[in-house]
């Protein structure tokens, strides 16, 4: 299905989508390229918050300054979406999303990944990959079955059926929709953007692409932005309950 | 493009393993850095309206010292005032006193000089009435 | 591949793209007009209004890029190919 929109001819840049590099665990497939820009990804936050938290200063300087601005913009998405009472115990959860997200992003928009070869498919943001999205997806649906189990126990099912249970069917499609969309709107996001820049590279490979790839930076944190955000919602819908109740505590 | 594998139970793994690996060493020493700050400088912002309501008052004592001292000072003032003029006062009744005392002297000395005058002039006039009447009579009476 | 499928799926990604852009350059546009509007009626309120704009702008854009998703199956992960 490729065939029609790489054109051989032209040596510069080729678009390579669907194609990946395989590795075999044990009778398991699993995409190289994901894993390694992944793990690249997390050294970076790793080391960066070993750096920042190794020497903590009353006045922060230097990298700590940087990684205090990261954790107060983190803190305040979690705390805006769950409350200044709920927030602590989330905030490691949507902080890393965002973090986990952003870098990613950022590494596929910012590292030329094209002048590592690799013997099939081509390094990029591990937000390129439908599986890692999916993965982060699930994982916000987990995070807010277990945050209404824990804090309602069965009683969390009472929110299918208020304030009627003609809206069961919606209410249980919606816990579909919610990871399918959050997924999708974050895996489409990136991969537009590179596809969009490897057309325009391929067209015409100087200056050009370059105003698309700022927009680019621009969406990825947005998007990024957003993934953390509406898991940070949603978490406080499952924790709050539905409708008229949250009305009370607003 | 939409091959799902063992790439994405694996990817969540190693999300959650990063969730509690950051947690450790970035969420939680932050959060605990930040709180200790926010309680140092609340600490500092208390101790400090202290400091400052303490600075008030003794502000306002030394204030309301000066305006006793002040008060004090005034009457201190207003005191010497009524003294010297006291002191004035008397003197010069005393010197009217005494100025009157010398004129009635003066007076009297001029009413006994007056007195004297008159009997002498007196007896003058009866030795003379007696001569111009021996004159006159030319016979002794 | 039977190149019947081959043109229908084409064709197929074409409108998913165009049609799926409609209804959120729609969308766009009005809020970044109210946006404006709301800037120009209250200037100190700019950064919380163009914050949120962002994130609706976001929410607005992902609906076209479901479509862009569903083209993309078609033209590389087509499931009748």
């Amino acid at each position: 299905m490729l065939s029609f929109l790489s054109i051989p001819s032209l040596p510069l840049a080729s678009l390579e989508v669907g194609q990946h590099f395989y590795w075999q665990l044990g009778g398991l497939k699993v995409h190289g390229q994901v894993f390694i820009v992944s793990w690249i990804v997390i050294a970076i936050l790793v080391v960066a918050s070993l750096l920042a938290t190794r020497n903590i200063q009353r006045i922060p300087q230097g990298i700590q300054n940087f990684m205090e601005y990261a954790f107060e913009f983190v803190r305040d998405i979690a705390r805006n979406q769950l409350g200044e009472k709920e927030y602590r115990p989330w905030l490691p959860f949507i902080g890393t999303l965002f973090l986990f997200i952003f870098v990613s992003n950022w590494s596929g928009a910012l590292v030329p990944w094209k002048l590592l070869k690799l013997p099939e498919g081509e390094l990029a943001a591990p937000t390129n990959d439908i599986n890692t999205t999916v993965a982060l997806a699930l994982l916000v649906s987990l995070a807010y079955f277990y945050a209404g189990f824990r804090k309602k126990g069965l009683g969390y099912f009472a929110k299918y059926i208020q304030p009627t249970p003609v809206l069961l069917p919606i209410a249980i499609l919606e816990d579909f929709t919610k990871p399918l969309s959050l997924s999708f709107r974050l895996f489409g996001n990136i991969l537009a953007d590179e596809l969009v820049v490897a057309v325009l590279v391929l067209l015409v490979p100087l200056f050009v692409p370059l105003p698309v790839m700022l927009l680019g930076l621009f969406t990825s944190a947005i998007q990024a932005l957003v993934f953390s955000t509406l898991a940070g919602a949603y978490i406080h819908e499952a924790l709050e309950g539905h409708g008229e109740e949250h009305e009370e505590h607003a | 493009m939409f091959d799902f594998d063992a790439t994405l139970p694996l990817m969540a793994l190693q999300f959650l393993v990063l969730v509690a690996i950051l947690n450790a060493v970035f969420f939680k020493p932050m959060m605990k850095a930040l709180d200790e700050r926010n309680d140092y400088i609340r600490r500092n912002q208390v101790e400090a309206e202290e400091r400052l309501s303490k600075a008030e008052n003794l502000a306002k004592q030394y204030q309301a010292e000066l305006a006793e001292t002040r008060r004090q000072s005034q009457s201190v003032v207003a005191a010497a005032q009524a003294e010297a003029q006291k002191i004035v006062a008397a003197q010069i009744a005393e010197a009217q006193e005494q100025s009157r005392l010398q004129r009635e002297q003066a007076q009297q000395e001029l009413d006994q000089q007056k007195q004297e005058a008159m009997t002498t002039l007196e007896r003058e006039v009866d030795s003379l009435s007696r001569q111009i009447l021996s004159k006159l009579l030319g016979a002794p009476v | 591949m039977n190149p019947m499928i081959a043109s229908a799926s084409v064709l197929a990604a074409a409108l998913a793209i165009g049609l799926a852009a409609i209804g959120p350059g729609i969308g766009q546009g009005n809020a970044s007009g109210s946006a404006v509007e709301g800037i120009a009626r209250q200037p100190e309120a700019e950064g919380k209004i163009r914050g949120t704009l962002l994130l609706t702008l976001a929410f607005m854009e992902s609906l076209t890029i479901y479509g862009l998703v569903i083209a993309l199956v078609l033209l590389f992960a087509n499931p009748f190919a």
